[in-house]
């Protein structure tokens, strides 16, 4: 095979680009200059995020940040702001997760001055309409009652294992909070919510392209004079320990099974240990890729479904491309495994395939040659996450976030010192085939509940033959022993999910 | 409908560079240099120079999709080949070939539509010679065993029961079949579902549509990003020379004119809001027929979040949480279709009207100046922030050689928009929106009706 020089490199944006913070007024800027660039994004950070909800109010969060990027100013309603965006294509929208809300603004720089007195007029001074704000919220809980619980089977059961992995825990929630939680929102609690939150303590902006440098100053003055407040920072609980395989099954009805599985798991992009962990997941299930070891097992060799992937952090695919969308960082992370939806006949063997691969997984470890394979494929394909100054900028707020050097700088820095001994140890550290929560998105829960309880072999139905060695393997898959905690498993139907 | 991504989007842009400080007075609104080398065996190699230092992007263009499969019982053949070329040939296995790509840390997906079929890498600028050289291998060399094509055929299925948990894939899939009669824009990309099922029969007929599309004649190869362009056509000529002319006429058959208005009502079993979807068949791409971007402009006229629908039905009366109307770009008359998700099924009826209403408002009231330049200032803006890196533009460059084969229509359509004025817009409102000439697709929770 051809030796390929792969340089993919930073070289895309050297001599163009500068990056840095600069701080006045309690008002923290990161900068991404790109002189020749006539596209500017501007960034505005909230720390705040669904952990943030107030008691009872489940989904205040989310709902304040919709009021206010998808509202109107004090000058201008909500229709007005659209109208003045509309012509010159820019945008404004809000972005809300677990601890960080976020504000992305884009416009070319025709229109830059124009665009930033409606954006920095959004968050400064908000119009609070009593009509956006109802309309907002039919959106937030259309989304959890209707879209959520009938019409999105991937999504539901990543969303259902966020909820039984994080019991007792701020994680629990949606990002957008809970149908009773949604419900009980006021105007005046939202308002509520802006002066306790939308503080200049919380906040920090970024801003990437060719903007003026004068705009930086300006805008440190003028997020300036939000308010002064508290640090809504939160100390947060470990998540509860999982004993053996906890299910939750999720009744509705479905043409395939959806299935998700994954425990917490105590790192991240901050700490040493991820980027070998980063690898090993990687090697096992990059993201929308042939790559890896469940895509290829489960899929490959036997066409069981459309795609199986796992991850070692929160994962929301960012439109248009098939890598992560910046700016939901979180203080606490989890390793998953996404099985995308298989046959109903096919869900147990699929549980047990994806188990018994992650069993392989930690019992045998990686050999050198799978190290240095995914060594080269990692370095080389992060370059191409950050190959606009928008999601480059996203990630370097990220990193500032963790607290760490630039994310894909530090890849590239770690993953070159990587060994062997030191991707085998973190898989036993941190990965483990036994103690995990899986959910299920199913039509009939009560018969893969008994088949699943009472370890029934569950032969796999092909449609078509398959080679001799795969359908060997499959013997031992199919009666794969799967120690099942029947005490925390349960049967929600899906009309429960979410509720409060 | 792709191998992993689904639906392909175009990332939103923030690198671009362009040449003047106004969009609105670019005379071309592509601002990058295309040049175009078509080799004897009539393969066209399209590049376009790009300010992105080490990558570049790789599209290989096959003007084939659904559109094509003319034969009974045969659906969602194109996009069940497209999962078939990644099955590799004797020089590179599929693990060879994921061996390869994984090194280079490309990113190297496909993707499936009505008229295309487009496979493409973005990697390192130093991978380009290998890149070239196994993809012109699988498309002159694709080998696969019967075992493989059986099993590749239970992903698609796979790949069926994810999009189907969303009502809009069944809306969209009951709104093509009813609307047309023999036109092969009746079933989806996906195909269907009993066409589906038999897929696994069916490894002869894989066999024929290779032999008939994945010819040069038909295919284009786009690079964009950081290369020397001499270079690439010594490699083009080294690794796609022998690839033969193919010889098979496609004979799509039309539909006549729609008499009559077509309604369908779906049940839904799980929890969903009411959703409607009301289709016209609309104008087939064009860079000279003012038709077909005179659609675009009313889509924006009637449809877009400053439209007075827009007001009345998402801001002021709150009775949807959206409502949008468009017609995708496509090589046949497509359906310029209206989709629209309502709070409440009362007013299921009302929001019906007012769609009506706004549609026929276009046909009598002439859009002002200043609207309609509006308008064309946000397609412009759109356009350009659209390109901001290599994987982006060469995208948006394989959209217009699907729909023509000459790159050069991404210009001449966008001058085109500049000549569309309001007696166009009411005279193809007037041509387009009648009621005989759409297709009405209701659906709603079951028992709820």
């Amino acid at each position: 095979m051809k030796i390929l020089k792969l340089t993919l490199s930073l070289v895309l944006f050297a001599g163009i680009i500068m990056m840095n913070i600069n701080c006045a007024k309690n008002i923290e800027v990161s900068e991404l200059y790109a002189p020749e660039s006539p596209l500017i994004t501007i960034r505005a950070w909230f720390n705040a995020g669904s952990i943030n909800d107030t008691p009872g109010k489940e989904g205040i969060n989310a709902l304040t940040a919709l009021t206010i990027g998808e509202g109107g100013t004090k000058e201008l309603t909500y229709q007005q702001v659209l109208d003045k965006l509309y012509p010159w294509a820019a945008s404004i929208h809000p972005q809300t997760d677990k601890e960080v809300t976020i504000f992305i603004g884009e416009v070319h720089k025709d229109h830059l001055d124009e665009f930033y007195k409606i954006f920095s007029d959004l968050i400064l001074n908000p119009r609070f309409d009593e009509a956006d704000f109802l309309r907002n919220k039919d959106l937030l809980l259309n989304h959890l009652e209707n879209t959520l619980r009938g019409t999105d089977d991937e999504n539901l059961g990543k969303q259902a294992l966020n909820t039984f992995m994080y019991d007792n825990h701020p994680y629990r929630h949606t990002e957008v909070g809970t149908i009773q939680g949604l419900k009980s929102i006021t105007l005046d609690d939202v308002k509520e919510y802006y002066k306790r939150v939308y503080t200049k303590e919380n906040m920090r902006i970024g801003i990437a392209g060719g903007y003026p440098k004068s705009l930086v100053d300006k805008m440190k003055t003028d997020f300036g004079k939000l308010s002064s407040g508290k640090s809504v920072a939160i100390k947060l609980p470990d998540p509860e320990p999982i004993k053996n395989m906890e299910i939750m099954f999720v009744e509705k009805p479905a043409r395939g099974t959806a299935i998700s599985m994954g425990f917490p798991i105590s790192l991240t992009r901050k700490d040493k240990d991820f980027y070998p962990l980063m690898l090993v997941n990687s090697y096992f299930g990059e993201h929308r890729t042939f790559n890896g070891v469940l895509m290829n097992r489960l899929r490959g060799d036997r066409g069981l479904n459309y795609g199986d992937y796992s991850y070692i952090e929160h994962w929301v695919q960012d439109a248009g491309s098939r890598f992560q969308l910046p700016n939901t960082p979180r203080h606490q992370q989890y390793f998953s495994i996404w099985i995308r939806p298989v046959q109903p006949e096919n869900a147990h063997f699929a549980i047990r395939n994806a188990t018994y691969e992650l069993k392989k997984l930690v019992d045998e470890g990686m050999t050198q040659e799978q190290l240095d394979a995914t060594k080269k494929f990692l370095i080389n394909y992060s370059k191409l996450w950050a190959q606009t100054t928008s999601r480059r900028l996203g990630y370097q707020m990220d990193s500032e976030f963790y607290g760490s050097d630039f994310f894909i700088d530090r890849i590239e820095k770690e993953l070159k010192a990587l060994k062997l001994a030191d991707v085998n140890n973190v898989i036993k550290k941190y990965l483990n085939a036994e103690n995990i929560k899986v959910t299920v998105v199913t039509n009939d829960a009560a018969s893969l509940k008994e088949a699943m309880f009472n370890n029934t072999p569950s032969p796999i139905k092909y449609s078509s033959p398959v080679s001799q060695k795969i359908l060997d393997e499959d013997k031992i898959i199919e009666v794969f022993p799967l120690a099942i905690n029947v005490e925390k498993s349960k049967i929600l139907p899906v009309s429960e999910l979410f509720e409060k | 409908m792709i191998r992993i991504t689904g639906i392909l989007l175009l990332a939103f842009a923030a690198f671009l560079l362009i040449k003047t400080n106004c969009i609105a007075q670019e005379s071309k609104i592509f601002p990058y240099q295309i040049n175009q080398v078509v080799m004897e065996n009539s393969l066209k190699i399209v590049s376009i120079p790009f300010p992105s230092p080490g990558v570049v992007a790789y599209y290989t263009v096959v003007r084939a999709g659904s559109r094509n499969e003319v034969e009974p019982g045969l659906s969602g053949f194109a996009h069940f080949f497209e999962h078939m070329m990644f099955r590799g040939t004797e020089k590179y296995d599929k693990n060879k070939y994921n061996e390869i790509l994984k090194e280079m840390g490309a990113d190297n997906n496909a993707f499936t539509s009505d008229d295309v079929t487009v496979y493409h890498t973005l990697a390192s600028s130093d991978a380009l010679e290998t890149i070239m050289d196994m993809e012109a291998d699988r498309f002159m060399n694709l080998k696969y065993s019967v075992e493989d094509f059986k099993t590749e055929a239970g992903a698609i299925l796979g790949e069926y029961n994810k999009n189907y948990s969303s009502p809009f894939m069944i809306m969209y899939e009951k709104l093509r079949e009813a609307a047309y009669e023999k036109h092969t824009y009746k079933h989806t990309t996906m195909g269907f579902l009993k066409d589906i099922l038999d897929m696994p029969n069916q490894y002869e007929y894989s066999l024929k549509f290779f032999d008939r599309w994945y010819r040069p004649e038909n295919c284009v190869v786009v690079v964009v990003g950081d290369f020397d362009q001499t270079k690439l056509i010594e490699l083009a000529k080294k690794y796609y020379s022998n690839w033969k002319r193919g010889s098979y006429t496609l004979n799509v058959p039309l539909d006549k004119p729609q008499k009559k208005e077509k309604y369908i009502y779906i049940p839904w079993k799980a929890k969903t809001l009411p959703m409607l979807s009301i289709g016209y068949h609309g104008a087939a791409f064009s860079t000279t027929d003012i038709d077909m971007p005179t659609l675009d402009i009313i889509s924006q006229l009637v449809f877009s979040q400053t439209s007075p629908l827009f007001k009345q039905l998402v801001i002021e009366k709150q009775w949807v949480e959206f409502v949008e109307g468009s017609q995708g770009d496509s090589r046949d008359p497509g359906l310029f279709t209206i989709w629209t998700r309502i709070k409440d099924a009362k007013n299921i009826n009302a929001v019906r009207e007012a769609i009506y209403s706004a549609l026929d408002d276009i046909k009598i009231t002439p859009v002002s100046q200043e609207k309609l330049a509006t308008v064309k200032s946000n397609l412009k803006y759109s356009f350009a922030m659209s390109l901001d890196n290599a994987d982006a533009v060469a995208g948006k460059i394989s959209h217009y050689i699907q729909l023509t084969g000459d790159p050069e229509s991404v210009n001449q359509i966008y001058t085109l928009y500049d000549k569309v004025t309001a007696e166009d817009v009411m005279r193809v409102a007037r041509k387009y929106f009648t009621k005989e000439n759409r297709t009405v697709v209701l659906l709603t929770e079951e028992g709820s009706k």
